[in-house]
């Protein structure tokens, strides 16, 4: 049974590795892809471009106007002078949010009861959550600080003292600079490469069917999981390599720190570019022709990417949706990389994760092998 | 001039019968787009919140629990267990079973009084969701509760005090309620339908290269550019179906309000997906193997979700990152489809993005022809 399985190997080596150009282009594609999406990506977003339409033109509206604009956050692009000039330039797109400050602000501010409109392009997501939070927060911020003043100037709390009974510390642990990257690699690597094994594999099949030499493989001895298996082995390696790669890259280049065992890690991506090529494997036996493999793969790799926790958080899901999230290794395999990766997880806390993964590739092989045998009936 | 068009008949009914005999792959074109949009409307989720907490309350007095009631009455942390130090918070965080954990030290209600109370909120840095919703929400309850405390002091020593002497008003235009759905179908469906464009052109030429048949097209009378055009013609028809059904889906049934007008939005639509197909015709000329088209759109597909303005905003990416995105036609059609579909603007502030994509679908073809020549000369 060995010696069979080792010639189909061989078979597929020599294949593999006669298509050069298919080759450099397998090899380079996942590098080039995580180097543009890791300076392409960035989830904080800062210095929104922003109209302000200040109508009142006092010392209040300013020191308003400075506390947005000093954070960072927001950008004034241009100021106009009624708040439909405001809208009609977020409709044009030259501004994403708008600052309408109304006559008399200051005067409200003593009496108050003043009142200042942010407006915010609803039609980007990011932008306009991220403006929507902080533009809150820092106005917010503001208000108290004027009641914080007026609380001085009664004499109420002796000057140099905290006039805020409570304060509140927060600490983000393992990325303690929110730093973009340090959130995106570990997701990035495992999105890659469940997108290149299931590739990999993915014509294995059909090609040797539409090319008719399928035909030709079954007349040997050979069975069906040996020939399965003899299929995956060369481009196991390929997806190792791209692993080292788009790791190394990630940690030498962008400077994303390892803090797990390497070891354990390479263990398990062992595992899961296995359950991504069985998902290949299936797509390849159950597909008629390439079109078909293209347009599921194509699904895969979408649903890889949206469902499983690597943009969108699956906690907010709802569970049927979880559920189809369950049928992708990419979904196991994110929470290892972030947790090895990132937080230096030890296996203890990654043995449900690590189990369903073994589960997966058992499950996905047989089942590959299983529709192969029914195809050839 | 009529033999031309005689010609060019003829190739568009067999690229049509072709098309219509793989029964299989026509469900799946038709299908899986749909499958898509179902489920990423219901899976995408951007606010989060219900955050599962960890508390480690080592005061349990009235003012610990007053602070920890106004985090759980904000919705954004659901406290899930209670523990006894802050290095049990730490292992919850650890082993994912939390991803907030707040601590409040002893004597707290002893601490506020003297009005340096402190709390720590810790956050599970290697999940930017969590994070970003977790630490403004936290930050401001906190703020809230110390805020109210003052003042309940100042009222105490006879002192009225408004929290608030400003107001500000959010509003978020064309998307009043922040519905995640207004903000991800526009991009959504135009997204489902360039991955659909790309893939079918790819597949239907390369499978000619690949069985030989393109040679005996080339023997005909024909013309690259007729054959290309004659490739086109049916798939555009099948896109516009998808592209019809999926936004009949977005706005009856997920009820996402169409705010342009519908006339403009479905010509700009068949200029975009002509754009689309040219770029899978690209691909298909670049490629010379089914699998290295696999890889390209694969690749294709990644760029056009990642760095296009679907998710991420552009505005933040660096010039080169941008450029890229500028060479795929879902860039400037996402522009446009948020701007008719939910601001409800029309050709005066598009007509930039249009005059592009019209560039494209021009420029494109003819390369893409100009590839063919090459190839086959």
């Amino acid at each position: 049974m060995f010696q069979r399985t080792w010639a189909v190997m061989q078979k597929e080596f020599i294949q593999t590795f006669r298509d050069r150009r298919t080759l450099r282009i397998m090899l380079a594609l996942p590098l080039i892809q995580l180097l543009l999406f890791a300076y392409a990506i960035n989830i904080n977003v800062s210095h929104v471009p922003t109209i302000v339409s200040d109508q009142s033109m006092d010392t209040a509206s300013r020191a308003f106007l400075d506390a947005l604009t000093t954070s960072d956050y927001f950008d004034v692009v241009a100021t106009a002078p009624s708040q439909a000039q405001v809208i009609r330039a977020i409709d044009e797109g030259r501004a994403q949010v708008g600052v309408v400050i109304p006559p008399d602000f200051a005067s409200h501010v003593t009496r108050e009861d003043a009142q200042a409109l942010i407006l915010v392009d609803g039609s980007d997501l990011f932008t306009s959550q991220s403006a929507y939070n902080a533009a809150t927060a820092i106005a917010r911020g503001h208000a108290t600080q004027i009641v914080l003043r007026k609380l001085e100037r009664t004499g109420l709390a002796p000057e140099g003292q905290r006039y805020l009974p409570l304060d509140t510390r927060v600490r983000i642990l393992y990325n303690p600079d929110l730093k973009d990257l340090w959130f995106l690699i570990p997701g990035m690597i495992a999105t890659i490469l469940q997108i290149q094994t299931v590739t990999l594999t993915a014509v294995a099949v059909v090609r040797e069917r539409e090319v008719g030499t399928i035909e030709q493989l079954l007349v040997t001895p050979i069975r069906p999981g040996e020939l399965l298996i003899g299929k995956i082995a060369p481009n196991m390696i390929i997806a190792l390599v791209n692993m080292l790669t788009i790791l190394a890259l990630g940690v030498y280049w962008f400077r994303v720190p390892f803090q797990g065992s390497f070891g354990l890690f390479f263990a398990l991506a062992l595992l899961y570019v296995c359950a991504g090529l069985g998902l290949g494997l299936l797509v390849s036996t159950i597909s008629q022709n390439q079109r078909q493999v293209q347009q599921l793969n194509g699904m895969i790799m979408l649903l890889g990417l949206l469902l499983s926790g690597f943009i969108f958080p699956r906690a907010a899901m709802p569970a049927a949706i979880r559920w189809v999230g369950n049928l992708f290794p990419l979904t196991y395999f994110i929470p290892i990389a972030r947790g090895i990766i990132t937080k230096g997880t030890s296996y203890e806390y990654l043995r449900s994760q690590v189990l369903a993964l073994v589960v997966y590739v058992v499950l996905i092989m047989a089942l590959a092998v299983r529709a192969f045998r029914q195809r050839l009936d | 001039m009529r033999k031309r068009a005689g010609r060019l008949a003829a190739l568009i009914r067999k690229e049509t019968i072709q098309l219509l005999r793989d029964r299989r792959t026509l469900a799946f074109i038709l299908v899986l787009p749909m499958l898509e949009l179902f489920l990423f409307a219901y899976a995408i989720r951007l606010t989060v919140d219900h955050l599962p907490t960890t508390v480690a309350d080592m005061s349990r007095d009235a003012q610990s629990r007053a602070l920890i009631e106004a985090l759980v009455e904000s919705k954004y942390f659901d406290v899930r267990a209670y523990v006894d130090s802050q290095a049990d918070v730490v292992r919850a965080l650890d082993s994912n079973q939390a991803k907030v954990g707040i601590v409040i030290p002893p004597d707290f209600a002893a601490h506020v009084a003297r009005g340096d109370a402190q709390a720590l909120v810790l956050l599970d840095g290697s999940d930017s969701f969590s994070v970003s919703s977790g630490y403004s929400a936290a930050v401001s309850v906190a703020q809230a509760r110390a805020l109210e405390l003052a003042s309940e002091k100042a009222k105490r020593m006879g002192i009225e005090l408004h929290q608030t002497p400003i107001t500000t008003s959010t509003r978020v235009l064309y998307n009043p309620d922040m519905s995640d759905l207004i903000f991800i179908l526009p991009g959504l469906v135009a997204l489902l339908l360039q991955m659909l464009a790309v893939l079918t052109t790819a597949q239907s030429v390369v499978r000619e290269y690949e069985l030989g048949t393109i040679e005996q097209l080339m023997a005909t009378p024909a013309r690259p550019l007729e054959l290309i055009v004659g490739k086109l013609v049916p798939n555009l028809l099948f896109m516009l179906i998808v592209l019809a059904m999926t936004m009949l889906a977005g706005v009856f049934w997920f009820g996402v309000p169409f705010q342009g007008n519908p006339w403009l939005f479905a010509w700009l639509s068949l200029l975009f997906v002509w754009c689309g197909l040219g770029l899978g015709l690209l691909i298909s000329t670049v490629a010379r193997t089914q699998r290295e088209a696999q890889q390209l759109t694969a690749m294709l597909s990644m760029v056009s979700m990642l760095l296009t303005g679907f998710i991420y905003p552009r505005a933040p990416m660096p010039t080169v990152i941008r450029l890229i995105g500028d060479l795929i036609p879902l860039t400037y059609f996402v522009r446009i489809a948020r701007g008719i579909i939910t601001k409800g603007i029309g050709l005066t502030f598009l007509w930039t993005d249009v005059i592009a994509l019209l560039v494209y679908g021009i420029g494109i073809l003819l390369f893409a022809a100009t590839t063919a020549k090459k190839r086959l000369g």
